[in-house]
Formats: C-alpha cells, structure tokens, sequence
C-alpha cells in the first residue's frame, strides 16, 4: 500500500494542499444589468476566480467575485446552506440555489449565472418576486377554521394525516420550479406556478383545515390551475427534492371528483 | 454578445405582427404590492368538467382505435374515432390558444383565433362526413393504403 502511495508521489499525481498548488483559474460568465443606467443593455460580465483558494459552492465564489473583485455585483443570499431560498438564479442552464451548486471543478469549462429566468430583474441576479408573493398570499397559507379543538388547546391531527404533509411543508418558495415552467413563463400573470400550487395543495390536504371548499373553489377557471401541461420542469429543477408536478395533478384528481 | 447580434438582426416582434397588445401594468402587479393576487372567477365548466372531458376524450380514443383490428372496418366505430380525435384536436388547439393568444394581452385576437378553430373543426367535420359517406371511412381509406 504504501508503494502505491508512494509511486503516486514520484508520478506527481498525489493530490496536494490547496494553498500550495498553482493556480486554477475557472470563468464566470455573469449577468449585469443596473436600474441606474438603464440605457446600459444587460450585459455579461466575466470573472477569473482561482478555485484553489474559493469555496466549494457557487455561492463561495459569488462572494470571492463580490468581496475580492467587484463590490458592485448584486445577488441575494442569507444562510448559505439551502434553508432560505434567496440565492435562486440559473446556474449553468438550472434553476437552483447557488448554496447548494457545486463548482463544476473543471476549470476548462465556463460557467454561465443568469436570474431567474422571464422575471423581472431589480438588479444583476435579483429578480422581482412581487408578483409570486402576491400569488402565495392569495391561497391564504394559514390554518382557517369554523370551530376550535374540543379540548381548548391544540388542533390535533393523527400520524397519518401529518405524513401527508411531507414532501410539501419543506418546500422555501425559493422560485426555482415556478421560473423553470414554460406555462408560468407565458402567463404568470394568471397562471399561480409550481411553487404556489404545491403549497395550496398542503391547505387542502390539511387535516385541520376547514376551508377546503373555497380553497378548491379559487381553482375552478382554466387559468389558476390548468395550465399546468405536466411539463415537468418543476420537479427537476427543485433543489429540495420535492415534486411540485404530483402535488398539481393530485388537485386536478380532487377537482375532478369535487 | 450573441443575443445583441440575433436580437439586431430580427424585426421586430410587433412589426411582424402588426397587432396591438393589451400593455400590462409595470411588475405584472394588480393594485397594492400587498394585496394578494385575485383569480378569475370561478367556473367548473372552464375548470374540473372541461380537464375530465379532456381525459375522457383521450381515454376514449384507445378502444376506438384498436377496434377495427378486432372487428374490421364498420361506420359506426370510423366515425365515432373520427369525431373523437376531432374533438381530442379541438381542446388541444383550443389549450395552445389560451396559452400563446391569451385574452389578457391579445384582446379580440383571441376571440379570433377562438372563431377561426370553430370554423376549422366544422370544415373538417364535413371532410370526415364526406369520407365516411363517399370512401367508407377511415379505417377502409387506412387498409387501401396499407395494401397498395
């Protein structure tokens, strides 16, 4: 065993410390655009980053490329580690969260960061997200109730009905599936998205909810819900793992029987 | 760079068209950033009734189709598969029209476009008559074919 190693020394493949190694310098192609120079075309602008002294993630190198090179770069992020949802834009082609996107560490390969795709865009990677928070406050995400618990205290649910939760509740409405959807890219004015649609399913489903009707109600017109073409693009691009396609098609099948 | 060169190199979009859109309010937002979004009204036979038809209509297709291997070319089941996939084309087409001419940004061009399917479903719905009435059907113009 220690031959090997050894031989892997003389051959100079032995992998070595990072700050001791020479440079690997990878592109960054970035999207630029600036509201106070808007007769500026958006632009991509490219960075050098040496991936021996960067971070893993996309979002490492986002804040080298901003705290190092230039401070102008705008992008949102806060926890960096895939719990908050700022850091969403299109990474390579994928809508994801740059805190959980791993550097492709070929360095031969550039790497093109856009925004969300067809929003709106404040700033560089910031897009406007208005209009999605408008469409999730109009689910009313919250328990609605006629009667309060028997007991005065809790809404009690049983294991089983709380399992239906799963897969649902976890989603950070990140944007990711609701701006990789071509339905949501042509009329997102109406159409809610993969996002919303999710999450008005976990209030349907609730076992506590008694608003079940209207909730059902809101859905019933062929813009809301069914432009839904179960494309798919939601539950690939979800960088949580969830599928936003098959909670859609859950509340077709529940209208349909409705 | 490359997007700057195709975009110059195109006319543009409303020249082709010559169409007026509707503009839409700045941000796509209706009203107070706070308020919430307000759907359209609700309506089972635009929601629920017209997806269950939708599949219906699909699901009917299959028997449809397969039948004449079984029992050979008959009118009855030629023109119930004729009208069906006619039926099956018209949502298909009449969901492409929601979707690319949408009443929100195209006004009375969706109305037109709406119009323009009806008469083409209807010209074609007489082309079906004329073959069921003069060639025997489908499935009978399907096997000359095979055969020749």
């Amino acid at each position: 065993m220690f031959r090997s190693i050894n031989r892997l020394n003389l051959l100079g493949l032995r992998r070595s410390l990072a700050t001791s190694a020479e440079q690997r310098l990878k592109s960054f192609h970035i999207y630029r655009w600036n509201p106070d120079t808007p007769e500026i075309e958006p632009k991509m602008q490219t960075y050098e980053i040496d991936l021996n002294a960067c971070g893993p993630m996309v979002l490492d190198a986002l804040l080298k490329i901003k705290n190092e090179q230039d401070a102008t770069l705008t992008f949102r992020r806060s926890c960096r580690e895939g719990i908050c949802g700022s850091c969403a834009m299109n990474i390579g082609g994928t809508n994801t969260l740059a805190c959980l996107c791993k550097i492709d560490q070929d360095n031969a390969k550039d790497l093109k960061i856009y925004p969300l795709p067809h929003m709106f865009v404040v700033r560089d990677l910031v897009p406007d997200l208005t209009h999605f928070y408008k469409q999730y406050k109009s689910i009313q995400p919250y328990l609605q109730r006629e009667t309060n618990p028997p007991d005065g205290r809790e809404n009690l649910q049983t294991i089983e009905d709380r399992a239906k939760l799963d897969g649902l509740y976890e989603c950070i409405l990140c944007a990711c599936c609701s701006t990789s959807c071509p339905s949501y890219w042509w009329n997102q004015q109406e159409y809610l998205g993969p996002a919303v649609l999710m999450q008005a399913y976990r209030w349907l489903i609730d076992s506590r909810d008694e608003a079940t009707n209207l909730r059902k109600q809101m859905l019933q017109n062929s813009m809301s819900l069914y432009r839904c073409h179960t494309i798919m693009n939601c539950a690939r691009t979800c960088p949580k793992g969830l599928n936003p396609g098959k909670a859609i098609a859950e509340i077709k099948k529940q209208l349909a029987f409705d | 760079m490359g997007l700057n060169m195709i975009r110059s190199s195109l006319p543009k979009p409303s020249l082709v068209r010559g169409i007026k859109t509707i503009p839409q309010p700045p941000g796509f937002i209706v009203g107070d950033v706070n308020d919430a979004y307000v759907p359209p009204k609700p309506s089972k036979s635009h929601g629920s009734i017209h997806w269950t038809s939708e599949r219906a209509i699909s699901m009917a297709m299959v028997p449809l189709a397969l039948s004449p291997f079984i029992t050979g070319a008959s009118t009855v089941i030629d023109s119930t598969l004729c009208a069906v996939t006619l039926a099956h084309c018209y949502t298909g087409f009449q969901s492409c029209i929601i979707d690319y001419i949408p009443v929100r940004v195209y006004g009375a061009y969706h109305n037109y476009a709406m119009y323009l399917l009806t008469f083409g479903t209807g010209v074609a719905a007489y082309g079906v008559y004329d073959i069921e009435k003069r060639e025997g059907g489908v499935t009978n113009i399907i096997s000359k074919l095979w055969k020749a």
